[in-house]
């Protein structure tokens, strides 16, 4: 009987998918919604490819993933996967419903590279069992979602089969806890003359042992609980890593990663610490694969970062740098913050970063404003500071707050009319921070910013 | 002027930390005490204006509960006697009689709160809150695995206006005992709610003390105040 409803519920949702494709949605997971309606236990009867790799943390997951599928591909693997949907049970369920046959077996792909959403891990591996599970780092996220933490630890480790092999964070010690029992490999990044010794951000969420209770101390730390340390009491400390990046030259784009002894260079990505772990989190799975380093190196340098998430422009005669900095996700916005106050130059900002959706029909909790780390704003070199949207009222008190001058901080509710009060003098970095959940806002309004640095500008030529 | 914040290697989820300083700000030359796990109270032996204990996991509650025990008449007795604390977020759960999850989590509080807690882990509560406290309009959030159940419907902190109380149904959110001020309102709720702090500040002593960036602060709580005043929002999300 089940077997029948399975069947039943991937052929509903199969014949979905030319009618989506018709009706021009065929990004939508509506095939895995139809059909864990009808079979909510689907993913147990569908066939398996011969390695399942999931992705999952707070931050990083879809670069990873797209990285791995990308990678992969390259390198004649047939990959399916959901990055064209959504990381949580209906957009997994999409996925394997496109890559089976009509029996549910799934013979045309030889590897599944899954970005599966934290909280999803408790409907997904019951019935999917990852060959490996790369945990980027976990870390605050929307505390309406996913609380802190330590409960998504947990849910992770109550989730994911005993067989897994876990490929982890060295660095962060939240991750390093998950599943204790099961097989792993730990990816890291060696000092860097940027780390310190005390933490200077708001969060911290490892600051005691996690065995004993005892004050951790850190022989550096990056950011955050992202670092190397030690329990004075009872000894505990970070694990090692197998896979350790060295030498990180952001000028070059390039990091050196260790493994047992040997040194390979690695292009990166962006200038950016939070993708130089990406880096190693793609490397260190692709080696547990028996990719060599030589293929991933080579593959590694024709991967771009999607653009979605970070750009730049030269418009009349300022640059404007569109970087993501997701609403609600307080280390997002700080790793977004401090990224931007360490680039050189005379900067103009403009903060977008409203949950548009709470916005229309509820009220966004806004606590997360209070965990990011708006001081990073607080220097010379930002001269502007534009609040935009729904929020834009609370973004203002909590710039106040971190010691931002109150003349340097503009704001409105309406976006556009925020956006007509940046300055865009020349040779100014116009940087454009925006959330992740209203895309025609987003593209809207970074399309006005545009046209009015080009105005400003004299309509001198766009320069990707 | 001093404040002493118990235990924030732990009990600061939520930006709840950001509640001492922005009375900080508005109070310049507030001395603020950072009490960590391992170290005695100081409100216990020294005179304190005002003792705070906010948000944290489920197991840093528990490490309140047991760092606390030891010298839970001692804080009993500092209540009675009026020693100022505010409470916020689920910290108020370590005060209380019990807590218990339906994921088999199950411990004591200290048994100053007469209310018993009970989480549903993988159903939150998140919803914003319209309440009153005397005159003065309060708002915020919460963002809970439950609530608190049992407790007679007297000596609340605030009264419901919209959103929920200590329970859905319950007309009364929070705790008032003696100076005691325990809330589950997460984060932010001293800077959000500016006349509050005018309040709380005057009860501190500091009459000559304004919120800190007033205008800018009153500006926010006026809009949210029309936000959560508007029937066509939901306050439970």
């Amino acid at each position: 009987m089940s077997k029948l409803r399975f069947l039943l519920a991937l052929w509903m949702a199969k014949l979905s998918i030319p009618a989506l494709k018709i009706t021009r949605h065929q990004g939508t997971d509506f095939p895995g919604q139809l059909a864990l309606k009808i079979c909510p236990n689907l993913l147990q009867y569908m066939g398996r490819p011969k390695t399942i790799i999931a992705v999952t943390g707070t931050n990083g997951k879809t670069t990873v993933s797209n990285m791995l599928a990308d990678i992969l591909e390259q390198n004649g693997y047939r990959v399916m996967g959901n990055r064209a949907g959504a990381n949580v049970i209906s957009g997994i369920s999409t996925a394997y419903i496109r890559a089976c046959d009509l029996f549910g077996r799934i013979r045309k792909y030889d590897v599944a590279v899954l970005e599966v959403d934290e909280r999803s891990s408790v409907r997904v591996y019951p019935y999917v069992t990852p060959d490996y599970v790369a945990i980027t780092n976990l870390t605050r996220d929307s505390v309406m979602r996913n609380a802190h933490p330590d409960f998504i630890a947990g849910i992770l480790t109550r989730s994911i089969p005993r067989s897994t092999k876990l490929i982890l964070n060295a660095d962060d010690l939240i991750s390093c806890g998950v599943s204790p029992d099961n097989q792993r490999v730990y990816f890291g990044i060696d000092r860097l003359d940027t780390d310190v010794k005390e933490c200077i951000n708001l969060i911290n969420d490892m600051r005691i042992c996690p065995k004993c209770n005892g004050k951790l101390e850190y022989e550096y730390l990056r950011y955050h609980h992202i670092g190397r340390a030690r329990c004075r009491d009872c000894g505990f400390h970070s694990p090692d890593s197998h896979f350790l990046g060295q030498n990180v030259d952001f000028a070059n784009h390039a990091m050196t990663v260790t493994e047992e002894g040997r040194g390979y260079t690695y292009p990166l990505i962006t200038d950016n610490i939070f993708n130089a772990y990406n880096v190693l989190t793609v490397i260190a799975t692709l080696r547990q694969m028996g990719m060599t380093h030589e293929t991933i190196q080579q593959s590694m340098s024709r991967t771009v970062i999607d653009t979605t998430r970070y750009g730049q422009e030269q418009v009349g005669d300022v640059t404007i740098i569109k970087q993501m900095s997701k609403d609600l996700n307080a280390m997002a916005g700080s790793r977004a913050f401090d990224y931007v106050s360490s680039r050189p130059g005379r900067k103009e900002l403009f903060l977008v970063m409203n949950n548009m959706t709470d916005a229309a029909h509820w009220s966004e909790n806004t606590c997360w404003l209070y965990d990011t780390d708006f001081e990073f704003l607080n220097k010379d070199d930002i001269v502007q500071i534009v609040c935009a949207g729904p929020r834009a009222l609370d973004y203002k008190l909590r710039l106040l707050m971190a010691g931002v001058p109150e003349e340097k901080i503009t704001c409105d509710l309406n976006e556009e009319k925020a956006a007509d009060t940046l300055r865009f003098t020349p040779g100014d970095d116009v940087y454009y921070l925006y959330g992740a959940d209203d895309w025609g806002m987003i593209n809207r309004v970074y399309d006005y910013v545009k046209k009015l640095a080009l105005e400003r500008g004299g309509s001198k030529e766009v320069q990707q | 002027m001093r404040a002493e914040i118990l235990y924030p290697e732990i009990c600061n989820l939520c930006g709840d930390l950001m509640n001492v300083r922005y009375l900080q700000q508005s109070c310049p030359g507030m001395e603020v005490i950072s009490t960590d796990l391992k170290s005695r109270p100081v409100f216990l032996d020294e005179p304190v204006d005002l003792v705070y204990l906010g948000s944290t996991t489920e197991k840093g509650l528990q490490l309140v509960v047991q760092t606390l025990l030891p010298v839970r008449d001692q804080l009993l007795a500092r209540l009675d006697e009026g020693q100022r604390m505010l409470v916020t977020g689920n910290a108020l759960d370590a005060l209380g009689l019990d807590v218990e999850s339906d994921d088999g989590l199950k411990f004591d509080g200290l048994g100053i709160l007469p209310t018993h807690a009970r989480y549903q882990m993988m159903k939150r509560h998140n919803s914003f809150f319209l309440g009153k406290f005397g005159e003065l309009d309060i708002l915020g959030f919460k963002s809970l695995f439950g609530h608190t159940y049992d407790a007679p419907e007297t000596d609340g902190l605030f009264t419901v206006i919209r959103g929920v109380g200590r329970h859905p149904g319950s007309e009364l959110e929070g705790f008032r005992r003696g100076n005691l001020m325990a809330t589950y309102l997460t984060g932010p709720l001293l800077p959000m709610n500016p006349p509050f702090v005018r309040y709380l500040l005057g009860e501190m002593g500091c009459n000559h003390c304004t919120p800190a960036f007033e205008e800018a602060a009153m500006n926010a709580y006026r809009q949210r105040l029309s936000e959560f005043s508007d029937e066509r929002r939901n306050p439970v999300d």
